[in-house]
């Protein structure tokens, strides 16, 4: 047994079948199968939130009420069920980080992987302009961004998301083509004479996907957390029904944080971000065991 | 007397198959003034071994049977705390092969070898790096300038060395070399065995060298020791189980070894795989899939390491010493070094 | 020049190439405007009676720029301004220079960043250590996730959660503003600011303790794995020394989290001051945006940025005084 010796030179990733790994690493423990159950939860909210209540009923009679039967958490200050509204206003809060998520993928992986593969100049110019996104704040730009952008449409919310939000992908990606670079995998592909393409599309990509999943569901948060913010402090005109307008009223005219009438309109989208956050974290442990094997426990 | 006595010691680690021996069974003796390479293939469980005398196996590994006899101190499978400590680099010196990074890389060489004499309680450092400058030298190093230096700023040859130095430093009986030649190139290679063979012989001290590479290890060891599939299948002096491998395994190795057969053409490698925890044979003779010469006894009954010639050879083998010898069988046919 | 001294230089060039691209992005960000503020403001002094070349003077001293002059003159004569940290006037506090304005909220971001990086490096260092250590144990489980979990809730989640607790359910903090009293050096009002401070001081340290325990726990269980810890052990080093080679080894990379931490604490500022009703930049900043006050918006962002890069220039140095792969 060479134990002390590290293992080398081994494929980049087995080729087993990447469902039944997935599978198994889920069900090892049960906080993974929560994770995955709270994701897919929000996800049909999104789905199919806006078609089980088309247009919020409003009861001018129940304003502020406390959670009952009829409405299980309470009402607003129009007298709106509070539990329909965060219902309806996952659409656009998933909506468009997904949006985002997807714009960050692409553009986060393409650059990655040009300056991994390309290295040399093409890496260092791609590089600085990564750095300069990364180091950028990224809350205060979008805010001062409001100024000139309109933020109401879901389109070009999760546009503006997405592409202030790929610094961190591009980087996590061109480390690791770099690092199967320095394991002799290219080397060995180019030595073969597969065309560049063939070598990007077909073989780096496939080992980089794992990676990219995980940035992805990390920068879903940061993409949730960034436009709620925005609405939360009401520096984007409200035009539809979501978590962060639902935060900014009950804490701004709703008087939550002096009474606990609004206590629950307040909550409820607070509990929603968490929640969410909550099973993205848990979600990703699985993700992480099936990719870092480092981190796997012995024995 | 030897200076170290492996007694029967049995190396288990836990796997979801249950707890399966890496090392199983084995004798060995560590002598003054001699040398002696434990060879292998990766996975014979000659890394473990050599650890398991400091009584170092890493989890999920333990010592489950057998005794590890140092002298003057006991059985050192027995020891825990500040005593194993003690022993650790005070009487057992290990030295990682070059191509790992055995040293702290945010400290001077100095300053980790004051560290070494703090935790052994050297009244006179002064003394220590005296004699580390000492035996730097000596190796050809030029003392006063490795103590000041980091890490990254030496060569896998003189990190090699510099591991001699902190494994002597403390006047250790015993050196253990992993894999002293790996990772090093052709020139480094011959100088750190020539280094090896000259603090060996300074300070009469009983050396044991793991490799893979039986080529580099019989240009300087005394005594042979062969394993494969955690066991070890025969012993005995260098030259003469060169001369004459009692042991298929043995007999294969060497022929598959360009350096000793005499050239690239006549070496041939051993067809098959070496086996690992998972694979090895539980029953029965471990080698007997790759074997030549193997006979019905060999897939029931396990063979023991016995002696059998004078001259301190020993076999674990039931196919007759004159049989192996002579090599009339189907001699397996293949090209390449086990590595 | 030494190594030390080229990195140093090279930093410090970046960051001034980052701090123009910046201020570029400002400069056009206002002219594009909607109906472009200097030519409204222009409009209004005209209105107000003064002669044209009065009205064009006044509007230079706010913005920096004339928009009835060529761009790149225009362009020119604001970085020029910029250069000599003339930031222009604000125009909702009208005509106090905005340098001023962005100087008195600063204390007040930096002292309660500072201090809830500190708080949050001790306990979230020693919390990585724990949950490297421990990974295996329900502990260790916890306490990652933990880590996970505060790492991604938003800050106005935690700020408001904490408002909530300790001010409204339990009356035992106060918020809103930095104190009860006039400033002064006495008792009662050192007393009210830290009583102020303390909620801010907290959502920040939340807000990156989640980092901090990540990055140490990996950091920690990467160098368990090194050869070096292997060797020290079967040198028979104590096992204080072998815990002090872990620490520093892993401590090391943290230096990048640090950088990113700088980077999340002045983005969250605008939460936790808005939600504390604190008066630092990033109220300032928002403040700036609900009046049009544009001047006063580009230098808030402008002097955010600015802090931003110079916390990175400064993790870097420390990183490369620490690490002697690098200093050479």
């Amino acid at each position: 047994m060479a134990v002390t010796t590290a293992t080398l030179g081994a494929s980049p990733r087995a080729r087993r079948p990447a469902l039944l790994a997935f599978r198994t690493a889920v069900l090892r423990k049960p906080g993974r199968v929560v994770g995955l159950a709270i994701i897919v939860l929000f996800a049909l909210m999104a789905v199919a939130g806006p078609w089980l209540y088309g247009r919020l009923e409003i009861d001018p009679d129940a304003v502020y009420a406390p959670p009952s039967a009829k409405h299980w958490l309470g009402t607003d200050f129009a007298g709106s069920d509070v539990l329909q509204e965060i219902i309806v206003g996952a659409r656009y809060v998933l909506g468009t980080a997904a949006l985002a998520a997807l714009i960050t993928a692409v553009l986060g992986t393409g650059i990655g992987l040009v300056a991994g593969y390309r290295r040399g100049f093409t890496d260092s110019v791609l590089m600085r302009i990564t750095d300069f996104i990364l180091t950028i704040p990224a809350f205060p730009l979008l805010i001062v961004l409001s100024t000139v952008w309109d933020f109401s449409s879901p389109w070009l919310m999760g546009l503006v998301l997405g592409g202030t939000g790929w610094g961190g992908m591009a980087r996590a990606v061109r480390s690791q083509a770099l690092s199967l670079r320095e394991r002799g995998f290219l080397e060995a592909a180019r030595g073969l004479g597969l065309s560049t393409r063939h070598i990007i599309v077909k073989e780096l990509l496939p080992n980089i996907a794992p990676y990219v999943a995980m940035h992805l569901l990390l920068s879903t948060i940061a993409f949730v957390t960034a436009e709620v913010g925005l609405f939360f402090l009401g520096v984007v005109p409200f035009s539809t029904t979501n978590w962060g307008v639902m935060l900014n009223q009950a804490v701004f005219s709703g008087g939550a944080l002096e009474s606990p009438d609004a206590l629950f309109y307040l909550l409820a989208p607070l509990s929603c971000i968490v929640l969410l956050t909550l099973g993205i974290v848990l979600f990703l442990d699985a993700v992480d065991e099936l990719f870092n094997p480092r981190l796997r426990e012995r024995a | 007397m030897s200076e170290v006595s492996v007694r029967s010691l049995t190396i288990e680690y836990q796997t979801s198959a249950g707890w399966l021996p890496a090392v199983a069974d084995a004798w060995l003796d560590l002598r003054p003034g001699e040398i002696t390479g434990l060879v292998g293939e990766s996975g014979s469980g000659k890394s473990t071994l050599a650890l398991a005398l400091l009584n170092a196996v890493p989890a999920p590994g333990r010592i489950a049977a057998g005794t590890v006899e140092l002298a003057g101190v006991g059985d050192v499978t027995r020891l825990t705390g500040k005593q194993l400590r003690k022993v650790r680099g005070g009487a057992l010196g290990y030295v990682f092969q070059a191509s790992q990074n055995s040293l702290n890389p945010l400290k001077t060489i100095g300053r980790q070898l004051l560290d070494l004499g703090r935790s052994h309680e050297v009244a006179d450092l002064r003394a220590l790096i005296a004699r580390a400058k000492d035996l730097a030298d000596r190796m050809g190093l030029d003392g006063d300038r490795v103590l000041d230096s980091y890490q990254h700023q030496l060569s896998g040859g003189m990190r090699q060395r510099v591991g001699i130095v902190f494994a002597l430093v403390l006047n250790a009986k015993v050196l253990i070399l992993d894999e002293p030649t790996t990772a090093l190139d052709m020139l480094s290679q011959a100088s750190v065995l020539d280094i090896v063979r000259k603090v060996h012989d300074e300070n009469q001290l009983s050396t044991l060298i793991i490799t893979h590479d039986i080529g580099a290890v019989s240009e300087i060891a005394d005594r042979l020791a062969v394993m494969y599939g955690g066991r070890i299948v025969e012993d005995g002096p260098l030259l003469d189980v060169l001369r004459r491998p009692s042991h298929p395994y043995t007999r294969a190795l060497i022929g598959a070894t360009a350096r000793i057969a005499g050239d690239v053409d006549a070496a041939r490698a051993l067809p098959g795989r070496p086996p690992d925890l998972t694979t090895v044979a539980r029953v029965g003779c471990v080698f007997r899939d790759r074997c030549g010469f193997a006979v019905e006894t060999c897939a029931t009954v396990e063979p023991v390491l016995a002696a059998w010639e004078d001259g301190g050879r020993r076999r674990a083998c039931h196919v007759e010493p004159s049989t192996v010898l002579s090599g009339a069988s189907g001699t397996p046919a293949a090209v390449g070094e086990p590595a | 020049m030494t190594g030390f001294g080229r990195r140093l230089a090279g930093k410090l060039a970046m960051g001034l190439v980052m701090v123009w691209a910046v201020a570029t992005f400002t400069f056009f960000l206002v002219r594009a405007l909607p109906g472009n503020p200097g030519d409204v403001q222009y409009e209004n002094y005209i209105l107000m009676g003064m002669s044209p070349g009065q009205a064009q003077a006044r509007v230079n001293a706010v913005y920096g720029f004339t928009s009835h002059e060529p761009l790149p003159r225009q362009y020119g004569g604001y970085l020029w301004q910029l250069a000599q940290g003339n930031l222009g006037q604000s125009t909702s506090y009208s005509g106090v220079p905005v340098a001023h304005i962005i100087g008195s909220a600063l204390p007040w971001t930096v002292i309660p960043v500072l201090s809830g990086l500190i708080v949050s490096f001790l306990i979230g260092v020693a919390a990585g250590v724990v949950a490297a250590v421990k990974r295996s144990s329900r502990w260790g489980g916890l306490l990652s996730l933990s880590g996970s979990v505060v790492a991604g809730v938003p800050t106005f989640v935690v700020a408001l959660l904490l408002l909530l607790v300790f001010h409204t359910e339990w009356h035992l903090l106060p918020f809103g503003g930095t104190s009860d009293y006039e400033a002064g050096w006495n008792a009662p009002y050192v007393g009210s600011v830290i009583e102020h401070a303390v909620l801010p001081v907290c959502t920040y340290a939340l807000l990156s303790y989640g980092g901090w325990l990540l990055a140490m726990k990996s950091s920690v269980i990467s160098v368990l794995g090194d050869d070096f810890i292997l060797a020290a052990e079967l040198r028979g080093i104590t096992p204080v020394t072998r815990a002090r080679y872990i620490g520093r080894n892993a401590i090391l990379p943290l230096f990048t989290v640090l950088a990113l931490s700088f980077g999340l604490m002045f983005g969250g500022s605008i939460f936790i001051e808005n939600t504390f009703d604190y008066p630092g930049l990033g109220s300032l900043l928002l403040k700036a945006i609900g009046t049009r006050d544009y001047t006063l918006m580009s230098g808030a962002f402008l002097l955010i940025t600015v802090a931003v890069i110079a916390a990175n220039i400064l993790a870097d140095l420390c990183y490369t005084l620490i690490d002697p792969r690098v200093r050479r």
